[in-house]
């Protein structure tokens, strides 16, 4: 990122750079304006969405949308649970196994590589698609309403260990590994003391990019978890709609219900505040981590 | 033979060291590989694949003979990609030009960080933001022009929604990868172009346009390896899955997905995922020959 400032040095601030920091800026608010209603309207009034709409300026600010998730009290703690459990166990896991990967691929006395590299490479040209897929893993495998099959179809990806491995073989000096090998470190210990140390820039911007993808992973969970103690937060989300939505269908609620959320179906502030709280956590710790995964992006277009 | 089983001797800590996500990969992507046979099967849950009879092609007949359903579905998986695919393509590269362009290059980062952020939300929760506004009667749309728009009941519309939604979400992102070919352009070019008088516009069409067009082309021939598979969570969220809308935003990802969710008919589902696979292979070959022919560094194979 920071070779572009190099650049433009003779361009005049003129009227050009105003227009396109006017238009850059409109498009700025296009992409952050649907994220800044979410936080709005998690704290705008229920009866005030429902009589006058989604404001980005309502006049009724209110707590209880936020109140109304923390009543899903037990639920959402296990969810969140769940959304974390999956999320560290999932990353820490495809770290460690696909860096062991690029590095034995990247090895080069090694007669093995050839062969690693098409077996890594079959699966991003063929799969055996979703329907396979679940036959397998719930009937052969008799998985069925099992963390594994949310921590284990994400946690090794092609690209990904294409990435490590471009990483390993680019800014590694191989001399390095070797002159351990020389003074006596073993192949292990060449690896987990010399070359993962070496890798933490690629595996800041995997382990970003795989903790995304394991926090936002709705389908996995949406087919093989059934048991609401296991459900993670984004089949929370998809939950709290379908309920939503038979509310709205169904006209025989029993009154007590219906008093008890307080004549309308709680759906507008409460769950953007749900909203809120799932993707929270993304948003505070994305900004440190955006300089690895733009240098990752562009490690994983070149060739591995 | 004595001496590579020497080598792979040697390197047996190497070998230790892929053999979990070797495992990994044979378990969870290999092995389902297998399991396309089901296409060829009537196939039995409580027989399993193998156990299921074989009814020879009687599933791809059942397929092509619901005609309106199965070529609806690939019509429009094959159109939403080519949407997708061209405005996506022509926005990422405007974008970065743009962004590039800036002088205030802090303003420009800061901006670049604000754009990113719908890459990372869900397409769970990108659906109640979706519906804040577009919903009939609390919707900002229909509030703010004073319309009373049934948007979740007109499936011409949603072309067109979920068009804007794929580009909030993905163009930030997208125009990231093309910055940093923006940065790697030697400066000397522009210095050159200064001298002989040349102005910003002539800059970015006779310098900027031609050194993105290598990285752009590779982009689009990867990408046709992905025609048959859609962003899911796109067709199958946003849209809440609404029969209503399936004329025009049944993938065949989301197809799939339905007929796992409700149980039936997997062997006619199990042709149209064999389809998909195949066709899938057949394109990703294609589009890497192709690169392979154009630009061999770039190539996946």
């Amino acid at each position: 990122m920071a070779k572009q400032i190099t650049n433009y040095k003779k361009d005049r601030f003129g009227v050009g750079q105003w227009i396109l920091i006017f238009i850059l800026f409109l498009v700025t608010v296009f992409f952050a304006a649907p994220v800044i209603l979410v936080f709005i309207a998690a704290f705008t009034d229920e009866m005030y969405i429902n009589q006058n709409g989604f404001s980005f300026l309502p006049k009724v600010w209110s707590m209880n949308g936020i109140n109304s998730v923390l009543r899903y009290g037990q639920q959402l703690l296990q969810s969140y649970g769940i959304t974390i459990f999956v999320t560290v166990a999932g990353t820490l896991l495809g770290l460690l196994i696909m860096s062991m990967y690029a590095y034995s691929m990247s090895r080069r006395d090694f007669r093995l590589t050839k062969f690693l590299s098409i077996f890594l490479l079959i699966p991003m040209l063929f799969n055996g698609g979703q329907l396979s897929g679940y036959i397998v893993f719930t009937s052969w495998y008799g998985l069925k309403d099992n963390l594994l099959l949310l921590i284990l179809p994400l946690c090794v990806t092609t690209m990904n260990v294409i990435i490590l491995r471009t990483y390993i073989a680019n800014s590694i000096p191989y001399e390095l590994m070797e002159a351990a090998t020389i003074d006596g470190a073993g192949d292990y210990r060449t690896f987990f003391q010399i070359t993962l140390p070496l890798m933490k820039p690629a595996l800041a911007a995997v382990g970003f990019m795989l903790a995304t993808a394991y926090w936002n992973d709705w389908q996995n969970a949406l087919l093989y978890i059934d048991s609401a103690s296991k459900q993670p937060l984004q089949l929370l989300l998809i939950k709290i709609q379908k309920s939503i939505e038979f509310l709205l269908n169904n006209n025989n609620v029993p009154a007590t219900a219906r008093a008890a959320m307080g004549g309308a179906i709680p759906q507008y502030s409460s769950t953007m505040a749900t909203v809120v709280v799932v993707i929270g956590p993304i948003m505070v710790v994305y900004p440190f981590f955006q300089k690895y995964f733009v240098k990752g992006l562009t490690v994983g277009s070149v060739k591995g | 033979m004595k001496s590579f089983m020497d080598n792979i001797w040697k390197n047996r800590a190497h070998v230790v060291m892929a053999l979990p996500a070797f495992l990994v990969l044979l378990f969870i992507m290999y092995v389902p590989m297998a399991g396309l046979v089901m296409a060829f099967k009537a196939f039995d849950y409580s027989k399993g694949i193998f156990g299921s009879p074989w009814n020879g092609i009687e599933n791809f007949r059942f397929l092509l003979a619901s005609k309106s359903t199965f070529y609806n579905i690939t019509r429009n998986t094959v159109l939403y990609y080519l949407l997708f695919t061209a405005v996506g393509t022509l926005l990422n590269v405007t974008l970065a030009i743009a962004i590039d362009n800036m002088l205030l290059k802090r303003m420009a980062k800061t901006m670049q960080t604000l754009m990113i952020i719908p890459v990372f939300i869900s397409y769970a929760a990108v659906q109640f933001i979706v519906f804040a506004f577009i919903d009939t009667r609390t919707g900002i749309i229909n509030n703010t022009l004073g319309l009373n728009t049934r948007f979740y009941s007109q499936a011409g519309l949603w072309p067109w929604i979920l068009l804007v939604t794929k580009i909030w979400k993905d163009t930030g992102y997208g125009s990231v990868l093309y910055m940093s070919v923006l940065a790697g352009i030697d400066t000397s070019l522009y210095e050159a172009a200064d001298i002989d008088g040349a102005n910003k516009w002539q800059k970015i069409c006779h310098i900027t346009i031609p050194s993105l067009i290598p990285m752009i082309t590779v982009m689009l021939l990867l990408s046709v390896g992905n025609v048959m598979h859609s962003d899911t969570g796109l067709f199958y969220q946003v849209t809440r899955n609404s029969g209503i809308l399936y004329p025009t935003t049944q993938v065949l990802d989301s197809y799939v997905l339905n007929q796992i969710k409700s149980g039936s008919n997997f062997g006619y589902t199990a042709a149209a995922s064999f389809f998909q696979s195949v066709v899938g292979l057949l394109l990703m070959l294609v589009a890497n020959f192709t690169v392979r022919k154009i630009a061999p560094d770039n190539a996946l194979f």
